[in-house]
């Protein structure tokens, strides 16, 4: 049974025109046609700006990364059009998938580099800074051992330079192996939280991230999928851990 | 004194590049000339007779360089014009080192130089041009570049410090580059299409530059010809797209060899395909225009201009045609997808690296409309170092593929195996997987070397 009705799918794509920068169709497109090739009947709900209606009937929000400008102009909509509702889903069973910007925005605050506090909606206990270096490049994560993942890796890029932190509140996706992950310093990436996923990494992250994609979904299905012939996927997968495990740290 | 060591060790740079077989030694003689006498370009740009075109622009900086070139060499002149790519300050300056003589003067009258959009300050200040060409602005190579809004800011600041009487020509279709423009204190020559034939029924997912600068609102766009190039407005009348000064009008697109198009009361028939190109060769005419060259003589020009360029090759092999073609970003790769269905081509192989010059972040793959060759496609052969990417992105958007296929080398016997003689099959690449196979291509003896072309 899903949110949407029995054999009913919905992808909850907020801001699908202006927090799309670094492909991260390519999340909707796997959470699409995984719950497809399960029989499913997915569907996509795009979430523009001013954009609410049918949000208590989205299974899996996904929330991607903008440029400076487009992210400046989803603040107050998100604040004012999205929070109670996606809240609310929450509340009732819907998972929700951030990528950076968005993970960023689904968080307590974001701290300008001069001090400024920018709220979000605090629906995951993190909390970002304006940081120094940039980090950029592929990222290899040894996931938390408490999402059960096989195999044990997560791999992706990021493009970042807000620093996040992590509350009592949330687990990390995992520890990065190679890579910047959430601020740098504390060797962690990502935020987990029942429902909630918020992570820096595209590239994009779910089609060569297939267990996390069934994992998001298994969240909001509150029950498990059969499996799928994932040999593609996780050659790729495989394919960049061993690539970026052979460099140096 | 000083420049004439410079460019004299940058020439047997070159010279000895070329001779070891190591390429055609680009941008190292640029290199070795700069850290002799950094003012090297500068002092080189200031013996052009004439004077210098910049061209930038996320895509078609290469052909619009070509077109440019071809006019100017028509009248008669000599032109120095960086190739291949070779697009930052150090592959200026080694076009300019090659062409100077031994006593460290330039032997020309006019340089175009294709320019990197992020080196478009430093090359207006060494080269202090007579024209800049802003052709378009996309999504590429953001791990590189930073965002488009720092790249558009960066081109605008080059744009404010051009010499007196110089000329920005700009494409007004492009949102991004109408914002540039209309920041600026001097006006620009502004050129677009007009022609509801060609254009999309709407914006593809590659399209970004979709808000208003002013308000935020998205833009409306009555038309779209390509990614974002189109007519637009925004909903509150805080920003429109420029009037154009120069208009493309009653286009014809034949294949991958021929368009047509009607701008300044004539008609301009050039031997390359694509809307795209549409855009490149107005751009080139509006250049010229600026310069002061006749319509008349321009069409003559284009007309006769070499149809080898454009970073489209062809080469054959056992009585099957391949036509090669750069893709570099969402856009530039929808379009030569849909150049290719109207070629009617089935057999196809895809080559994605992650190398600096390719961009290191493969995710722009997703924002690619590959959907395009389901059921359109017989085979096609996923190859490069992120060859496993592109086949997860075919798989995901129901395109059967073979299986990945990361060395080229037996990639591209695949295609030429599945490809029916008589019939013609296309490799898109990104840049250094074009690198690549083009090597492997002159190994083969199927292509000549690029410094030979």
């Amino acid at each position: 049974m899903t949110r949407s009705g029995r054999d009913g799918f919905t992808i909850g794509w907020l801001y699908h025109d202006l927090m799309n920068i670094y492909g991260d169709r390519g999340n909707i497109v796997a959470l699409l046609q995984r719950a497809r090739w399960r029989g499913l009947d997915a569907r996509v709900l795009e979430l523009g700006k001013g954009d609410h209606a049918g949000m208590a009937d989205v299974d899996v929000f996904f929330f991607g990364g903008g440029q400076d400008r487009e992210q400046a102009l989803v603040y107050d909509d998100l604040l004012e059009t999205k929070a109670v509702h996606l809240a609310a889903a929450v509340q009732d069973g819907a998972a929700v998938l951030a990528v950076c910007g968005g993970y960023q925005l689904l968080g307590h605050y974001y701290e300008t580099a001069t001090g400024e506090h920018l709220p979000g909606i605090g629906l995951i206990d993190v909390r970002t800074e304006a940081g120094g270096r940039r980090s950029i490049g592929d990222v290899v994560v040894e996931a938390d051992e408490s999402l059960g993942l096989h195999p044990a890796t997560l791999v992706g890029f990021e493009n970042h330079s807000g620093r996040t932190f992590l509350g009592d509140g949330v687990r990390p996706l995992g520890r990065v192996l190679r890579g910047g992950g959430n601020n740098g310093t504390d060797g962690t990436e990502g935020a987990a939280c029942g429902n909630l996923f918020g992570s820096y990494l595209h590239g994009s992250l779910l089609p060569k991230n297939p267990h996390l994609a069934d994992l998001v979904i298994e969240r909001a299905q509150r029950r498990r999928l059969e499996p799928l012939d994932d040999s593609l996927e996780l050659a790729a997968h495989q394919r960049i851990v061993e690539r970026e495990l052979a460099r140096r740290p | 004194m000083r420049r004439t060591l410079a460019v004299v060790a940058g020439k047997t740079t070159g010279a000895l590049s070329r001779a070891t077989g190591r390429g055609g030694g680009t941008t190292f003689p640029g290199d070795v000339a700069r850290a002799i006498d950094r003012g090297v370009l500068r002092k080189l740009a200031a013996d052009l007779t004439g004077g210098a075109v910049l061209i930038t622009g996320t895509n078609g900086k290469t052909t619009t360089s070509r077109l440019v070139t071809a006019l100017l060499e028509g009248l008669p002149a000599r032109v120095v014009a960086n190739r291949s790519g070779a697009n930052l300050i150090y592959g200026a300056t080694a076009a300019a080192v090659a062409r100077a003589g031994l006593d460290g003067h330039l032997r020309a009258d006019w340089a175009v130089f294709e320019i990197d959009e992020a080196t478009l300050p430093l090359a207006v200040e060494e080269i202090r041009p007579r024209a800049v060409l802003v052709g378009n602005l996309f999504r590429d190579q953001l791990d590189r570049y930073g965002e488009l809004e720092l790249l558009a800011q960066t081109i605008q600041t080059a744009l404010e410090r051009l010499p007196d009487g110089s000329h920005a020509v700009l494409n007004a279709d492009d949102p991004r580059v109408g914002e540039i423009g209309l920041n600026l204190a001097r006006s620009p020559i502004w050129y677009g299409l007009d022609d509801p034939a060609v254009a999309l029924a709407g914006l593809p997912h590659a399209a970004d530059a979709r808000t208003c600068p002013r308000c935020g609102a998205s833009l409306r766009f009555e038309r779209v010809y390509y990614g974002h190039e189109g007519i637009y407005a925004c909903p509150n009348g805080d920003f429109t797209r420029p009037e154009p000064d120069l208009v493309g009008q009653r286009i014809e697109l034949d294949g991958l060899d021929r368009l047509s198009l009607e701008a300044a009361d004539v008609r301009i028939d050039v031997p390359l395909g694509g809307l795209y190109n549409v855009y490149n060769v107005l751009a080139a005419f509006a250049v010229g225009g600026a310069l002061g060259l006749q319509p008349d003589f321009m069409v003559e020009r284009m007309r006769s201009a070499a149809a080898a360029f454009g970073r489209q090759e062809r080469f054959e092999h056992d009585g099957r045609r391949f036509t090669m073609m750069l893709a570099k970003n969402p856009t530039g790769f929808n379009e030569i997808l849909r150049e290719a269905e109207r070629a009617m081509g089935r057999h196809f192989l895809i080559g994605l690296n992650d190398r600096i010059a390719d961009g290191r972040d493969v995710s722009w793959i997703w924002d690619v409309d590959f959907e395009l060759l389901a059921g359109r496609s017989d085979v096609v052969v996923p190859t490069g170092l992120r060859a496993h990417d592109l086949a997860l992105r075919l798989k995901y958007g129901g395109v059967p593929a073979a299986p990945p296929e990361p060395d080229l080398g037996r990639a591209i016997d695949q295609l030429i195996e599945a490809t029916p003689a008589g019939t013609e099959g296309f490799l898109l690449c990104t840049y250094t997987a074009m690198l690549d196979l083009r090597a492997l291509l002159v190994q083969r003896g199927w292509l000549r070397p690029y410094w030979a072309t």
